[in-house]
């Protein structure tokens, strides 16, 4: 910073003497220009104490970026502040995160993420700030055409994301997680354990001095679903027995002090947000089925109808069509038209954008005005959570501090903490101590546990089944009566919690290093499903030099995801190229990882290091140029 | 909270044990047997440093949850500054010294050894029969604290534990997990700058080293130890160089300005409302 002023002054005490010597025009040609100084970029990530696997990706770019000439500034902040700082504020230069979404998804989500028409808006909806035309035409076609050709679409989609790089995906995790089976099972192997699904799928563990039914005492019969889930459900409901709990061990205290359902910044995968509001469908993998709504029909191309399951809210009211209407209303403008420019909602958005206009038909039917979607697109619009509306439309005035507005761009709907959340979900809230610990129960209301055990045995096909169209394994459930989560200061003693019999499972992200904590401990085991929420670089597009895709490109070869997979997550990864590498949507070989490479932006590698003269070529080939001491020169920012 | 209450019933047995031998070895009975009999005589002499440590023990237990949020809005952030700054440094000191042997033994003095350090100097310095000493080193405790605290909320980083984890390893809490429940309860991890273990630490060895002459047998074992926690909280990934440096400086800062606040007192052992109120500690000492 300092460099240019004190040329400068040099300068002007040479001008003197060049004045009276006539040539001040040609001191001025040279002092006039401004040098160039090194290029530095910030990255942001949470330290390890929070992931213990961003921080790790973010030191290999770092070490890579000042190998080439670039300076670094490694940022580490909680991870409120991180999404704050990059969803909220867009104030970054790179970042190292995560995807929201832990279940494999569809490729429309790459719509919310990429589409350049939220450029303007805060929250998970384009945080990158890509306005990219090619991208915008296929994000639309794949909303709207059906079969083969949304399979095209969907591939020209990622190769053309993936060639502009607005994120780099570096892997997608295996969500290791320490569980105990002594009191539930049924922890999900195949893909993330600790999701709304997983959690709501658990069975108990029959309890061994329990009530006279201890015939089938032997632990292999519990697993076979539905009569034994019945069976104990019956028994809840005769016996007082004691409440059964499940205890979870987090290092992520957001839960704790905040329930917004809609506030990027407090969110990290919504899963027990996911618990407490229920949205109209909920998929399980590749599988819709209708949740809060008992079914929707495609009345014409831009219609659609939705019924909706009798439920209540938390707090007694009824769960109305008009609920659901304004909850679209309400995603697409939090003001309601209170603030001068709509407020949209910071999450749910791509999905929610889907819809266009709802109105209440009568009491349980909503009709949703669509844009010309497909079918897959148009249900994944329903998986927003439904709010209600007597508690948020009292939230769509202008956030204010002490009665003053400070920002016009936010309603309290956004930063609200929600306090004492009123959903309609499975859970509900009990009490929290911030920073601490949190407690839900079971909403004894919920259409999951309102039939009696006798309708049940052979409510197969009947419409008058309060939970039609929900898959068997989730009757009756949650198989607890409480969730309470705990605060703790790392992995390491949230691995230490669940060997020691005080916590049932692990919620955050574990490092490989619990691994062999975990094997050593005789009642913990590790289950570790591929998590679809991908670690990746998230590059700020507006943001020059980060503004230029060559360069990003570059950038994108500084890391070297092979390494990070096997050192940093220790083989519990699986380095990718596109961010769809999860999901069941098809992956053209253009950007399939293959043969431990990177088809696109393959890592500058010199025998497993980092080859930094290829490097330095890269960047001068497409204009950058060094100075003596091989710093990477740009003007300053 | 069960390896909460665990690890803290072993520190205060652990301190508890070692005050009693250094208090036997170093102060030595007969100097116990008379600071028993006028204990309130001097806890009263010395109120005012009492009350000083006392009030800012409590704001900082009961400030510092609402401070930690300011400093995370609002405090300066020095991670990358830090980084940047020295680099390495700690996961070199890591990679270079890290034996088995001295994980163990550094993870005791930075929890117990640490603990006895503080706890050992106001048990001696109460023992002399002028307990202007013993005023100074609650002083200079309070300043530590105190001044650590606006630090804390000035400045918001992160350590090498959780900046480098591939090259520091968190060795206290792979060792000892169970302490981190303790650590949790008292400290934070964005709390790093200045250290406060390294500052009071020094506090302590400082003290030892200008009373020699009082407890010549203290300064052999203070001076060590002090050094020792210094080097564990790098050694075990915790703090920064810088940190430590800037500990250094809090703790030489606190004892000039203990000293200038707390002027020896003339009549020695006469419990008296007298000059103390009169005069505030105001004019610099010759003893500076």
């Amino acid at each position: 910073m300092a460099r240019p002023i004190t040329r400068r002054a040099a300068l002007a005490g040479l001008g003197l003497a060049a004045a009276s010597a006539g040539c001040l025009g040609r001191t001025e040609n040279i002092a006039g220009r401004d040098p160039h100084s090194q290029l530095t970029l910030e990255i942001n990530a949470t330290p390890a104490d929070d992931d213990p696997n961003g921080i790790r990706i973010a030191r290999q770019l770092e070490e890579h970026l000042t190998a080439v000439g670039i300076g670094v500034r490694l940022n580490t902040v909680g991870q409120t502040d991180l999404w704050r700082k990059v969803l909220i504020n867009q104030n970054f230069d790179l970042y190292v995160g995560q995807f929201v979404e832990t279940e494999p998804f569809d490729p429309d989500a790459l719509y919310g993420l990429t589409h350049s028409r939220f450029v303007a808006e805060p929250g998970w909806q384009n945080p990158f700030g890509l306005t990219e035309i090619a991208v915008d035409d296929l994000l639309e076609r794949q909303r709207r055409v059906t079969g083969s050709d949304r399979v095209a679409a969907a591939d020209a989609l990622q190769e053309t994301v993936c060639e502009l790089q607005p994120f780099s995906v570096v892997a997608f995790p295996d969500a290791l997680t320490a569980v105990r089976e002594d009191r539930f099972e049924g922890w999900t192997g195949d893909r993330q354990p600790v999701s709304a699904a997983g959690l709501l799928a658990l069975d108990p563990v029959p309890a061994d001095g329990g009530s006279a039914d201890a015939g089938s005492a032997d632990d292999g019969s519990a697993t076979d679903s539905g009569t034994d889930g019945n069976a104990t459900a019956t028994d809840a409901g005769t016996d007082p027995e004691p409440e059964t709990v499940l205890r979870l061990v987090t290092t992520d205290d957001r839960i704790t002090e905040n329930w917004n359902p809609i506030a990027a910044e407090y969110r990290n995968h919504g899963t027990f947000t996911g618990l407490l509001y229920d949205p109209l469908v909920r998929a399980d993998g590749d599988e819709f089925f209708p949740w809060l709504a008992t079914g929707w029909e495609r009345v014409d191309e831009t219609t659609l109808d939705v019924t909706l399951r009798e439920a209540r809210w938390h707090d007694g009211e009824p769960v109305t069509a008009s609920d659901v209407a304004f909850t679209y209303a309400f995603l697409r403008d939090t003001s309601l038209g209170n603030v001068e420019t709509p407020v949209p909602t910071p999450r749910f958005r791509g999905r929610s954008s889907v819809v266009e206009g709802a109105r209440a038909r009568d009491e349980s039917t909503v009709r949703l005005t669509v844009a010309d979607v497909n079918e897959t697109v148009a249900a994944r619009a329903l998986r927003v959570p439904i709010l209600p509306e007597h508690v948020w439309s009292e939230r769509t005035g202008a956030a204010t501090i002490a009665g003053f507005e400070f920002d016009f761009e936010t309603t309290e709907a956004i930063v609200s903490n929600n306090p004492d959340p009123v959903g309609s979900g499975p859970l509900r809230f009990v009490e929290a101590t911030a920073g601490e610990s949190v407690a839900f129960e079971r909403n004894p209301d919920h259409f999951l546990v309102r039939s009696t055990p006798e309708d049940d045995a052979d409510a197969s096909g009947e419409t008058a089944d309060p939970r039609a169209g929900v898959p068997s394994r989730y009757h009756g459930k949650p198989a607890f009566d409480r969730l309470r989560i705990e605060v703790l200061p790392s992995d390491i003693s949230a691995v230490e919690s669940v060997a020691e019999g005080l916590a049932d499972a692990t919620v955050s992200n574990l490092g490989p290093e619990s691994v062999p904590r975990i094997g050593r401990s005789a009642d913990a085991r590790l289950v570790s499903g591929r998590s679809a929420a991908f670690y990746h670089v998230g590059y700020n597009v507006r943001r020059s030099p980060l503004s230029n895709p060559r360069f990003r490109a570059v950038i994108a070869r500084l890391i070297d995801k092979t390494a990070i997979v096997d050192g940093a997550f220790d083989g519990y990864a699986r380095a990718a190229t596109s961010p769809l590498a999860a999901s069941s949507a098809d992956v053209p070989e253009s950007v399939a990882w293959a043969d431990g490479s990177d088809p696109v932006h393959p890592f500058f590698d010199d025998g497993g290091s980092l080859d930094v003269a290829a490097a330095r070529e890269a960047l001068r080939e497409i204009g950058y140029r060094f100075d003596g001491e091989g710093r990477l020169l740009s003007r300053g920012r | 909270m069960t390896p909460f209450l665990s690890v803290l019933t072993s520190v205060v047995a652990w301190v508890v044990a070692m005050l009693v031998v250094a208090s036997v070895a170093v102060i030595g009975p007969a100097r116990l047997r008379e600071t028993w009999s006028g204990l309130r005589d001097r806890l009263w002499d010395a109120r005012r440093a009492v009350a000083v440590v006392c009030a800012v023990l409590i704001a900082s237990a009961v400030g510092r949850p609402p401070l930690l949020d300011v400093s995370r809005l609002f405090g300066l952030q020095a991670t990358a500054f830090i980084y940047g700054l020295e680099g390495g440094f700690v996961a070199w000191v890591q990679a270079t010294f890290a034996t088995p042997a001295l994980t163990a033994y550094f993870s005791w003095v930075y929890v117990y050894g640490y603990a006895f350090l503080l706890a050992f100097p106001p048990v001696a310095y109460l023992a002399l029969p002028r307990t202007t000493t013993f005023s100074r080193v609650l002083v200079a405790y309070a300043l530590n604290y105190g001044i650590g605290l606006v630090l804390y909320t000035a400045v918001f980083a992160h350590g090498p534990r959780n900046v480098m984890p591939d090259m520091v390893t968190p060795l206290l809490f792979t060792t000892q997990p169970d302490v981190m429940a303790l650590t949790s309860e008292v400290n934070v991890n964005s709390n790093v700058f200045p250290s406060l273990h390294t500052s009071l630490s020094v506090t302590v060895g400082t003290f030892a080293v200008l009373t020699h002459e009082e407890y010549p047998r203290w300064t052999p074992v203070a001076v060590p130890l002090s050094l020792s926690v210094v080097v564990a909280t790098m050694y075990l990934g915790i703090h920064w160089l810088t940190d430590v440096v800037a500990g250094f400086a809090l703790a030489f800062g606190s004892v000039a300005l203990a000293y200038r606040l707390v002027e020896p007192r003339s009549d020695p052992g006469v419990p008296r409302d007298g000059p103390e109120d009169d005069q505030p500690p105001s004019e610099p000492n010759a003893s500076d």
